[in-house]
C-alpha cells in the first residue's frame, strides 16, 4: 500500500487498548482507500487542500514543557488576566495541559485520553457523524488521543464559560490532531470559548473535531476566534446534535490561516431545537476562507438561521455552501441563511453556495447574498474629519462585521475577544 | 491688521472633465464669515469639495493656499488636521460606526497630527458629554450609529457638535440650513455664533436670506457657473431675495 499523506507510523502517547487501536486503524484504512479530495468533489470544490497535503506535517509533537512551568501557556492570550472568571483549559502544540480544574457544582472535565476507555462514553464518541465523509475526520481518528470532554449535569446553569485556548506557538511542520466531546444534559447550560492563535508565523496544521450533545431543553453558546498563524492551516468540523428544546449559538469569528475551513454538520432531533450559526470574517490577502453548514431539519417546529459577514481582501477566495435538509416530517420549520460580503479590492472571488432540500410542505426557508465594496461617501466623510484613509478603511469594515458580533449575547467575552 | 486664511486665486476646477470652477478668486480672513448664494447647478456644492479634496474633483489651474499652505499639496485628511472642516448638505450615514467612536477617531487623528496628547475613552467622553449638553444634544444620540436615522434637525446639530468639539479654523458650511425647520435653525445657528472667533472664519453656502439673518455675514458673494460675479455687505441678500438672481447674471454679461 502507497503511504497516505500525513499519515506517519508513529507511537501514540498512550498504551493503544484494541478497542481504540481498532478505531485509529479503521480511520487510516478507509483514508488510504478514500484519498484526499480534489477539485471534483462536489463539498471540496471550492477550497484547494493540496497545499496541506503536500506539506506533510508530521504528528510528532515535541512539547519540551513540562506541565509545571510551561512557559508558553503564559502571557500569549491578552484576556489572561486575574480578574477573569473564565475556567481555562490549554492545550499547547496540541498537547492538553491537564491543571487541577476548580469546576463548579455539575461540571465535569476529563482529557479525552481517559473518556476512550471508559464504556459510558462509547455511545457518544464519534457517534455524531459518519467519519468516512471526511478525509480530515479521518485523519484526526486515525490520532484519536488528544482532547478533553465536558459534561454539564442536568439542571446545571453554569455562569462562567470555558475557555479553551490552542496555543499553536512553534509548531512548524506539525499536524494537530484534536477532538473534543461536549455534553450537555437535560435543563443545562454552557459558553464555550475556543481561541487559537499561533505568535510566530509557522506552518502547521490545526485539525478540530468537536463532537457536541444538546440534551433536552439545554442551552450552548460556543464562541470561536480562529487567528491561526498566516501561514498555518485551519479545518474544523463541528457535529452537533440537538434535542426537544435545545439551542446552539455559534459566533465563528476567523481572521487568520492560510486556508481555513469551519465545518458544521447540525443535526436537529426533536421538536422545537434551533440552531443559529453566525459566523464574521476577514479573508487574508492569498488566503482562502471556507465555511460550510450542514443543517438537517429532521423534526417539526425546528428552526436554523446562518448569517455570515465577510471582508476580502486582495486574492482572497471566500467559500460559503449551506446546506438545509429539511425532512418529510418536519412541517412548520423554518431555515434560513444570508451572506454579506465586502470587497477591498477587484480580484478577491467569493463562491456562495446555498443548497435547499425541502422534502415537507408547510415551512419557511430563504436564501440570499449581497456584495459590495467600500463607500466612497462614507470613506471621504470619514477623511474629511481628518481620520486616515487607513484606519478609515478598518472602521468601515469592523462596521461591517459589527452586525454580527452586535447578536453576542455574553458582553464580556464579546469586548474580550470580538471588538 | 487682518491675516488672510484663505486665499484662492483664479481656480479652474473639473469633475468627469466637466469644468466646474471657472476663474475664481476669493480672499477670506480670520474672524470673517463669509456667504456664498447662487442658482441651483453653480458650483457652489463642488467648490466645497474641491476645498476638501474629495476625489474626483481635479483642480486644473489656479491656487489655494490655507494658512499660508499650499491646501492643494494635502490629501483630505491632512486639511482637515490642519484645520478645515466641511459640513456637507447631505451628512453621509454611516451604519455600524457609532457616533462617540467616529468623534473620539477623529479628534484623536487631529490632536495626534498637532503633536498633542491622544485622549482615552474616559476623558473623551467627559469632553464629548461637555460640549454635546451646550448643544442641547441628548446623550442618546452619542450611542447611535453616525446620521443612521436622524432627522433633519438632528444631523445639523451633529455636525455642529463636530465643530465644537474639533475646533477647526476654518468651516464650510454647505447648506446647513437645508432641512432645518424655525426652531432648530435658530440653535444650530446659535451654536455657530458661539464658536465664532477672531481667529477663526466660516463659509455659508445658502440659498435663503433667513439663514443669513440668524449667522451674520460680513461678505456675501453671488456665485454663478463656477465663479464670483458680485461681492456685496449683508444687504446684498435682501436685495436677492427680491428680485432673484437674474439680474445680477446679466449684469456680468
Amino acid at each position: 500500500m502507497n503511504k497516505i499523506p500525513l499519515i506517519e507510523d508513529i507511537e501514540l502517547f498512550l498504551d493503544d487498548k484494541p478497542s481504540v487501536y481498532a478505531i485509529r486503524e479503521n480511520a487510516k484504512q478507509l483514508l488510504a482507500e478514500k484519498k484526499y479530495p480534489t477539485s471534483k468533489k462536489e463539498s471540496w470544490k471550492y477550497t484547494n487542500i493540496t497545499p496541506i497535503i503536500n506539506s506533510n506535517f508530521s504528528p510528532k509533537i515535541h512539547c519540551d514543557c513540562n506541565n509545571d512551568s510551561c512557559t508558553c501557556t503564559k502571557n500569549h492570550c491578552s484576556c489572561d488576566n486575574e480578574k477573569s472568571t473564565f475556567i481555562d483549559i490549554k492545550f499547547c502544540k496540541g498537547r492538553l495541559h491537564i491543571e487541577e480544574y476548580n469546576t463548579p457544582k455539575g461540571l465535569t472535565i476529563k482529557s479525552l485520553a481517559e473518556v476512550l476507555y471508559e464504556d459510558e462514553y462509547k455511545k457518544y464518541l464519534l457517534k455524531s457523524f459518519d467519519i468516512s465523509k471526511n478525509p480530515f475526520t479521518l485523519l484526526n481518528t486515525a490520532y484519536l488521543e488528544q482532547g478533553i470532554c465536558i459534561i454539564v449535569e442536568k439542571n446545571t446553569v453554569l455562569t462562567s464559560p470555558l475557555n479553551i485556548i490552542y496555543n499553536q506557538n512553534n509548531c512548524d511542520n506539525t499536524q494537530i490532531n484534536i477532538h473534543n466531546l461536549v455534553i450537555l444534559e437535560n435543563n443545562s447550560n454552557l459558553e464555550i470559548i475556543e481561541h487559537f492563535s499561533s505568535n510566530n508565523s509557522n506552518s502547521y496544521l490545526s485539525n478540530i473535531v468537536n463532537e457536541i450533545y444538546l440534551k433536552e431543553n439545554s442551552h450552548l453558546n460556543h464562541y470561536k476566534i480562529q487567528k491561526e498563524s498566516s501561514k498555518g492551516f485551519h479545518i474544523a468540523y463541528n457535529s452537533i446534535k440537538l434535542y426537544k428544546n435545545s439551542s446552539y449559538k455559534q459566533f465563528y469569528y476567523s481572521n487568520g490561516a492560510q486556508i481555513s475551513r469551519n465545518e458544521n454538520l447540525i443535526n436537529l432531533e426533536d421538536e422545537n431545537a434551533n440552531a443559529e450559526i453566525y459566523s464574521a470574517y476577514r479573508a487574508k490577502t492569498n488566503s482562502t476562507t471556507d465555511i460550510t453548514t450542514n443543517i438537517n431539519h429532521k423534526s417539526a417546529h425546528t428552526t436554523s438561521n446562518q448569517i455570515a459577514k465577510a471582508i476580502l481582501e486582495t486574492n482572497s477566495t471566500a467559500n460559503f455552501v449551506g446546506k438545509i435538509h429539511i425532512s418529510p416530517l418536519s412541517i412548520k420549520t423554518s431555515g434560513n441563511q444570508l451572506h454579506k460580503a465586502l470587497y477591498l479590492s477587484d480580484n478577491a472571488t467569493l463562491n456562495c453556495k446555498p443548497e435547499l432540500e425541502i422534502y415537507a410542505d408547510d415551512v419557511k426557508c430563504s436564501h440570499g447574498a449581497t456584495c459590495g465594496q467600500i463607500d466612497k461617501d462614507q470613506l471621504f466623510y470619514l477623511t474629511s474629519r481628518g481620520i486616515s484613509k487607513e484606519d478609515a478603511i478598518n472602521i468601515l469594515t469592523s462596521a461591517h462585521l459589527d452586525e454580527i458580533f452586535a447578536l453576542i449575547p455574553n458582553q464580556q467575552i464579546k469586548e474580550l475577544y470580538f471588538i | 491688521m487682518t491675516t488672510p486664511l484663505l486665499k484662492i486665486k483664479n481656480l479652474y476646477a473639473s469633475v468627469d472633465n466637466k469644468e466646474i470652477i471657472k476663474g475664481l478668486n476669493l480672499t477670506i480672513n480670520e474672524g470673517e464669515v463669509h456667504a456664498i448664494m447662487g442658482p441651483n447647478g453653480a458650483g457652489k456644492s463642488s467648490l466645497s469639495y474641491v476645498l476638501s479634496g474629495k476625489d474626483g474633483y481635479e483642480v486644473t489651474s489656479g491656487e489655494i493656499l490655507f494658512k499660508g499652505k499650499n491646501l492643494l499639496e494635502l490629501n483630505t485628511e491632512d486639511r482637515a488636521r490642519n484645520g478645515l472642516f466641511l459640513s456637507l448638505q447631505y451628512p453621509t450615514e454611516i451604519p455600524g460606526v457609532t457616533v462617540s467612536n467616529f468623534l473620539k477617531h477623529s479628534l484623536n487623528a487631529i490632536r495626534k497630527y498637532k503633536n498633542q496628547e491622544e485622549l482615552d475613552t474616559l476623558q473623551f467622553m467627559k469632553h464629548l458629554k461637555t460640549e454635546a449638553q451646550k448643544l442641547n444634544i441628548n446623550q442618546d444620540m452619542l450611542k447611535r450609529f453616525v446620521n443612521v436615522g436622524f432627522s433633519g434637525g438632528e444631523k445639523k446639530r451633529f455636525e455642529t457638535l463636530q465643530m465644537a468639539l474639533l475646533k477647526p479654523d476654518f468651516s464650510i458650511l454647505d447648506e446647513i440650513d437645508s432641512g432645518l425647520d424655525i426652531d432648530a435653525l435658530k440653535i444650530v445657528s446659535e451654536g455657530v455664533n458661539s464658536l465664532r472667533t477672531q481667529k477663526n472664519a466660516f463659509l455659508l453656502i445658502t440659498h435663503y436670506q433667513r439663514l443669513l439673518s440668524h449667522i451674520t455675514p460680513d461678505v456675501i458673494h453671488i456665485f454663478a457657473d463656477g465663479h464670483i460675479v458680485k461681492t456685496g455687505d449683508k444687504s446684498l441678500a435682501l436685495e436677492l431675495e427680491e428680485h432673484g438672481y437674474t439680474n445680477f447674471i446679466k449684469e456680468e454679461k
